[in-house]
């Protein structure tokens, strides 16, 4: 096995990808939203577009990314990419307690970076108009509401990874393909709820470098991606375990 | 069984010791190729990790070249 330093490196490329290419088609939709008339309060710029075909371009975008990131350093590091993925194979004792703070730092300077890259490649309107497509419950949408949404498309999210990879009967080769679509499914069902993060990291990149760099300071939303993600993805793993023990 | 590579150059006295992974040859002593492939466990959402014994192969010196591109 690569060594704990190797497979944080992995962690932080492979979330590095994610953020840039996944959280950066939030942020160019919003620039090219820029100036509509929002059709209704409900509408910030994601959707003015093509309606939830924006969020669905966005979902792919994740999608491709997350299966390209598995299938390519799956077995490096287990490709997690999200610390409530990691935390929730930490709970199950699948993966050791030790190395799990190591695995959620990389995963998060990882997330930092590929917000840094992405307005360094587009420029200040990234940030200003984009907010490097950080996450934020939508108009309307309460804190309670937004933390249990991301619960529930993290649950689901972890409930898949245990079924097509985890579980030692799942069908081999399938499980970047069907955990990317998982996460692009998601993404376009909640995404104009709550901005769609499923994964703390996700959400700290942006926020941390929307701060340094004059962007929008959304920190007081940070405990809804912090919560919602967790408790999902841990509850989808024990449930897992529960059900699919006989 | 004779060792189908001896038994092709007319020697029809040497005994085959192993049977080719691939092809399924008899091949004797002087003619089997033995490589110790890794082993590797886990994948996505794991580390995969190399376990600490290789698994023995056998191959005739055809399937070998093939096996390993010529190496
Ligand atoms: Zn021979
Ligand atoms: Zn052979």
């Amino acid at each position: 096995m690569a060594s704990l330093s190797t497979r944080c490196i992995a962690e932080g490329v492979g979330t590095l990808l994610l953020v840039y290419f996944g959280a950066g088609a939030a942020a160019v939709t919003l620039m090219l939203a820029a100036g509509s008339n929002p059709a209704t309060p409900f509408n910030i710029g994601i959707g003015q577009l093509g309606g939830l075909g924006d969020w669905f371009a966005i979902g792919m975008v994740f999608a491709i990314t997350i299966a390209a990131v598995i299938y390519s350093l799956g077995r490096v590091s287990g490709a997690h990419l999200n610390p409530a993925v990691t935390i929730a194979l930490a709970v199950t004792k699948r993966f050791p307690a030790n190395e799990t703070v190591g695995y959620v730092i990389a995963q998060c300077i990882g997330a930092a970076c590929g917000s840094l890259l992405f307005a360094l490649t587009v420029g200040m309107n990234a940030v200003t108009v984009g907010g490097l497509g950080a996450t934020a419950p939508f108009p309307g949408i309460g804190y309670g509401q937004a933390i249990l949404a991301e619960a529930i498309a993290t649950f689901v999210l972890m409930l898949v990874i245990m079924g097509v990879a985890v579980d030692k009967r799942a069908p081999p080769g399938f499980a970047g393909l069907i955990i990317g679509l998982t996460v692009g499914g998601m993404i376009t069902a909640t995404g104009n709820i709550t901005g769609a993060s499923l994964n703390t990291a996700r959400t700290f990149g942006p926020y941390l470098i929307d701060s340094v760099l004059g962007g929008p300071n959304l920190w007081i939303y940070f405990p809804i991606y912090i919560i919602g993600p967790i408790v999902g993805a841990v509850l989808a793993a024990l449930f897992y375990d529960r059900i699919a023990a006989e | 069984m004779m060792c189908y590579i001896c038994a092709k150059e007319g020697q029809f006295d040497s005994d085959a010791v192993a049977v080719c992974t691939i092809c399924g040859m008899g091949t004797c002593m002087n003619h089997t190729i033995r490589k110790d492939i890794d082993v590797w466990e886990g994948g996505y959402p794991f580390p995969a990790k190399k376990l600490p014994k290789k698994m023995p192969r056998m191959f005739c010196p055809d399937c070998s070249a093939a096996f390993g591109k010529g190496k």
